[in-house]
């Protein structure tokens, strides 16, 4: 089918889904037409069901930040009851005793209830998408034997440290590659440039999904995760982070596995607030 | 904070089909049900992650189905959430080479009256296997698809949302990509083969 065909069935598909009748000849005339038709509801199914999945993933998050932060909670109540017993008795010295002991004990419950719901807070506040990418960037260490005389001059300039001059080899090459892609991508991260750094990543994810190829695939993800975060969007990090780490063999996996990701369901709590 | 809704199965059900406060129905399922089920999926071998991840397929396979209309209510909510996710672990410890010595144990402890749900658990490995493919688009991409086919928004409101010029650049670019995906969903051996036999 040519891409204009596939247009049309798109266009009918979407007003056949907005509950509108279907326009135009019978799919059944044109059996390539009825098949695409089929992978066309197909793919909408498949991003409504990881729409819903995310929802769910979003709502199960919150919920566990909430637990996790209000755990102070029962401890306290836990403590002020034990403590809160009647003193009431007819022995003054026994009621004396108690009621010292009560006394202290509201305190320490009290004090350890500041402390926590203080760290808690601290916590919450300083808690940040940014925060989070200052505590987890690393810069990105090329494998190339050192000395070789045979690298080419963007390796060479991204082992530099020369940022500009690998953007500027990066903009000029006359046939793109994903380590061309990469190093530009790592780059502008280096230079602050998260939205330039995100799509030489996004470039690199689609390029391998195209061509059946994983050539810095593993790479393109976390760092596009880290750039996400660099840029303050921890909601698009954490689906591409949660992929890393229920993957087992993916070369970040360690890396994102040792991650808080209570701090990061935080972080996403609070820019979906 | 936001008062705890709750809700009788009836109102979850009509809740969850109107599609209202969703978030809202999600969040009571949980706070009712995840724990007995996250201890039945501990008590058959699982972890913490396996249980809280199954009862996430399940909450969803739940959602679609009473979206679908298919719920007949002919068991309760927590009767046939209870089956979904046992159904699931069945399926995962199957797929871990883990099942054979506690099919048993399994069939054991199934409840007599427990809700017949193969038949929606056999898609559930096709819609997780769609579920990596949408996951393989770049950002952009899922974005697009997701707030024009999951949030129902215009393309308007999508320009609104996204950093492009117009909305004739997001129309071509969700042609692009709901294109794309279908491409990844073709060249899919296993599901263009079930596709295929669907279309025998």
């Amino acid at each position: 089918m040519t891409p204009e065909q596939t247009h049309i069935l798109i266009d009918r598909l979407d007003e056949s889904l907005s509950g509108n009748p279907a326009t135009g000849p019978s799919l059944e005339q044109n059996p390539e037409a009825s098949q695409e038709w089929q992978y066309l509801h197909m793919a909408v199914d498949a991003i409504r069901d990881a729409g819903l999945y995310e929802q769910v993933s979003a709502v199960r998050a919150a919920l566990k930040a909430e637990q996790e932060g209000t755990r102070v909670v029962p401890f306290a109540e836990t403590s002020g009851s034990a403590s809160g017993a009647t003193v009431e008795t007819s022995e003054p010295t026994g009621a004396v005793v108690r009621s010292i002991y009560r006394r202290y004990s509201l305190r320490a419950a009290a004090l350890i209830l500041v402390i926590t719901s203080s760290a808690f807070l601290y916590k919450y506040l300083s808690i940040s998408s940014q925060s989070l990418y200052d505590r987890y960037y690393s810069s990105f260490e090329l494998n190339t034997a050192r000395g070789a005389g045979d690298e080419q001059p963007i390796v060479k300039a991204y082992d530099a440290k020369d940022w500009t001059t690998v953007l500027s080899l990066a903009g000029t090459a006359k046939s793109r590659d994903n380590q061309t892609d990469f190093l530009a991508g790592m780059a502008d991260l280096e230079l602050k440039r998260y939205d330039d750094a995100i799509t030489h990543f996004e470039e690199i994810i689609a390029v391998n999904t195209h061509a059946g190829t994983d050539f810095y695939q593993d790479e393109a993800e976390y760092y596009l995760a880290i750039s996400w975060l660099a840029r303050g969007n921890v909601n698009e990090a954490m689906p591409i982070l949660e992929k890393i780490r229920a993957d087992a063999h993916h070369q970040y996996h360690e890396k994102v596995a040792k991650m808080s990701f209570f701090d990061l369901r935080l972080a996403q709590y609070k820019e979906n607030k | 904070m936001k008062a705890e809704e709750k809700y009788t199965d009836a109102e979850l059900i009509e809740a969850i089909s109107a599609g209202k406060d969703l978030n809202d129905a999600i969040r009571f399922l949980y706070r009712q049900h995840s724990e007995a089920i996250s201890s039945f999926i501990i008590h058959y071998g699982g972890n913490e992650q396996d249980a809280d991840d199954i009862f996430q397929e399940t909450v969803v396979a739940f959602i679609d189905i009473v979206r679908k209309g298919k719920y007949r209510m002919e068991a309760t909510v927590r009767t046939f959430l209870a089956s979904i996710a046992r159904n699931c672990w069945f399926n995962e410890l199957k797929k871990r080479g883990r099942s054979d010595h506690r099919d048993r144990q399994f069939e054991l402890g199934r409840d007599k009256d427990e809700a017949d749900v193969s038949h929606h658990i056999t898609e559930l490995e096709q819609k997780r296997q769609l579920r990596k493919l949408v996951d393989q688009l770049g950002e952009a991409c899922r974005k697009v698809l997701l707030l024009f086919y999951y949030e129902n928004m215009s393309m308007k409101e999508i320009v609104s949302h996204l950093p492009y010029e117009n909305e004739q650049v997001v129309r071509n670019k969700k042609y692009k990509c709901l294109q794309q995906l279908t491409g990844l969903i073709k060249s899919n051996p296993a599901i263009a083969r079930q596709m295929q036999e669907t279309l025998k």
